[in-house]
């Protein structure tokens, strides 16, 4: 068993996580100073809809029995879908509103998702089976890697590729980084915010329901609670990567998840318990040194 | 009909007012400074007009068509662009980037590219560096591509506000140059804030000086630049001259 390649392994498919999770909130932050903590329930709701709406212990299988190709586009929607709809229902009519108020209504948003979710589907975690054979084993350089492990990998270096494109190489895409930059002038030169916002709204849902996905094969649970832990993770990563740079976000993701497999392999097994707050001094280290985060935007102010 | 007509505008942020029923307009082709000592509300009249900041009293009109009260991006599809204080350009994103934000609202994608050449025919450096991000400009280019990212709108109604803000003096004048070139060949209205009263003489064109949110003097640039009534504007005496009229 050789521990370097997968160390490795382990760095980048939790980074991938981290990075994709960190990636749908910098999205709408960079658009409209939202920090969506919503985001969490998102990926949870995204892993219920793999299973029928009942309160039984034993899940049962409903999207999640669809065939892949199927099955992949209809939950990116159905994330893309719940995120529009809370745009349009919500945050949309908190455009003048204070980033504070906005973060709290996102708070709101998340308690109603989760308490509906629980009525719905009870508290109980349950047992699913989402392509049970992603978790072979397979051997590379000595290592034995998840085969699921790859994917995530994969599918954040596509996800991420598959982001830069569209950011670099479309008209909304261009929108969305004259919007992120400054609102008020891209309007002023008739970018039209409804657009931009709803498909900030659209990607960062998408998003969570790839995350979602990736969860539910590797846990193998569909708890209610289960994005809220990688929702704190990833939005500490868009504050280290400088929040609402894009490409802070995933460089944060992957830094946090490097530091946390580097210190659940390292710290002596009596303290590794504590890992988490290791971490965490990690970022408040960083962020004592660079307040701004990493990749903090560069100002357009005036120059002379 | 008037360009652009403002009828007894005010504008507050919060309780604290910028504009007090402000009345101005501007003939098709016409060249309009604004004037003011700071705080007097200039920007703030800008902002107003291309829907940044919301009118809380009075109405704007641009060729007949009520602008007050309409979203930015669609006062934008009116005509009307505008280069704002401090040139706002998008830092991260590239010169032609910069460029191709404002023609999102065009669907006359052969003009769009003579427009774009154009641009970069008056504005050489923006040619030879529009692979770069805007942020590395310098200020004058900064200038420069604020004013060509204005203009891929195809505005009717250009509003630029102190073009001349921390800039050399012979990099002013190439922008007036340029402004004025422009506005001979497509036909511009131009509203410009500007501070300096013989700059703006020496351009030509009428003039509205500003103070304490409301208009105390309007008359030809060249008549504020041979007196001192812009410094009496400024400071509070009105005694007019022939030909110019100060209010109250």
């Amino acid at each position: 068993m050789n521990a370097a390649p997968q160390l490795l392994f382990d760095a980048l498919s939790l980074g991938g996580i981290y990075a994709m999770a960190a990636l749908g909130i910098a999205l709408i932050f960079g658009v409209m100073n939202l920090v969506n903590f919503a985001h969490g329930n998102y990926i949870a709701f995204c892993v219920f809809a793999l299973i029928l709406p009942s309160s039984d212990v034993v899940a049962v299988m409903f999207i999640g029995k669809l065939p892949t190709l199927l099955l992949i586009p209809v939950i990116l929607a159905i994330g893309a879908g719940i995120a529009v709809a809370s745009e349009y229902v919500i945050f949309r009519h908190m455009r003048g509103a204070t980033p504070v108020a906005m973060m709290i209504s996102s708070f709101a948003l998340g308690f109603v998702i989760q308490n509906v979710m629980l009525t719905v589907y009870s508290s109980r975690a349950k047992a699913i089976s989402l392509w049970p054979d992603l978790n072979t084993p397979v051997d590379i350089a000595g290592a034995s890697i998840p085969l699921l492990q790859l994917i995530v990998i994969a599918t954040t270096l596509i996800v991420v590729a598959g982001l830069a494109l569209l950011l670099k190489k479309t008209r909304i895409g261009l929108e969305m980084r004259a919007a992120a930059e400054n609102f008020t002038m891209a309007r002023l030169l008739g970018v039209r915010a409804n657009v931009v916002i709803t498909g900030a709204f659209a990607l960062s849902g998408a998003l969570a329901a790839a995350v979602a996905l990736i969860m539910a094969t590797q846990t193998g649970v569909a708890d209610i609670r289960m994005g809220g832990q990688i929702m704190l993770t990833a939005f500490i990563a868009t504050v280290i990567g400088g929040l609402g740079s894009l490409p802070g976000a995933v460089a944060a993701g992957f830094l946090i998840g490097a530091i946390s497999v580097v210190l659940q392999t390292f710290l002596p097994l009596e303290i590794r318990a504590f890992r988490d707050a290791f971490l965490y001094l990690f970022v408040i280290v960083i962020l004592l040194a660079k307040p701004q985060g990493l990749f903090a935007l560069r100002s357009a102010g005036p120059r002379v | 009909m008037a360009r652009l007509g403002v009828f007894d505008l005010s504008v507050r942020y919060g309780k604290v007012p910028a504009l007090m029923d402000v009345s101005l307009h501007l003939d098709e082709g016409e060249r309009l400074f604004v004037a003011g000592p700071n705080g007097a509300g200039k920007s703030s009249l800008l902002k107003a007009i291309s829907g940044a900041v919301p009118t809380t009293h009075g109405r704007i009109e641009m060729d007949g068509e009520l602008l007050s009260g309409r979203a930015p991006e669609n006062i934008a599809r009116l005509g009307l662009s505008m280069v704002p204080e401090g040139r706002e350009i998008f830092g991260t994103l590239s010169v032609e980037e910069n460029l191709r934000v404002g023609t999102g609202i065009r669907r006359d994608y052969q003009a769009i590219a003579e427009d774009m050449q154009e641009i970069y025919q008056s504005f050489p450096v923006l040619h030879e560096r529009r692979h770069t991000s805007a942020g590395d400009l310098s200020g004058g280019q900064q200038q420069m591509l604020a004013i060509g990212r204005a203009l891929m709108t195809n505005p009717k109604l250009l509003m630029v506000d102190e073009p001349s803000l921390g800039l050399a003096p012979n990099i002013v004048d190439q922008v007036y140059d340029t402004l004025i070139a422009l506005q001979k060949a497509r036909g511009l209205t131009l509203l410009i804030v500007e501070q300096s009263s013989v700059r703006a003489a020496r351009v030509g064109g009428r003039m509205v000086v500003l103070r304490g949110g409301k208009v105390v003097a309007t008359g030809d640039a060249g008549e504020f630049a041979e007196s001192d009534l812009l410094n009496e504007a400024y400071f509070g005496q009105s005694k007019a001259p022939s030909g110019a009229e100060t209010h109250r």
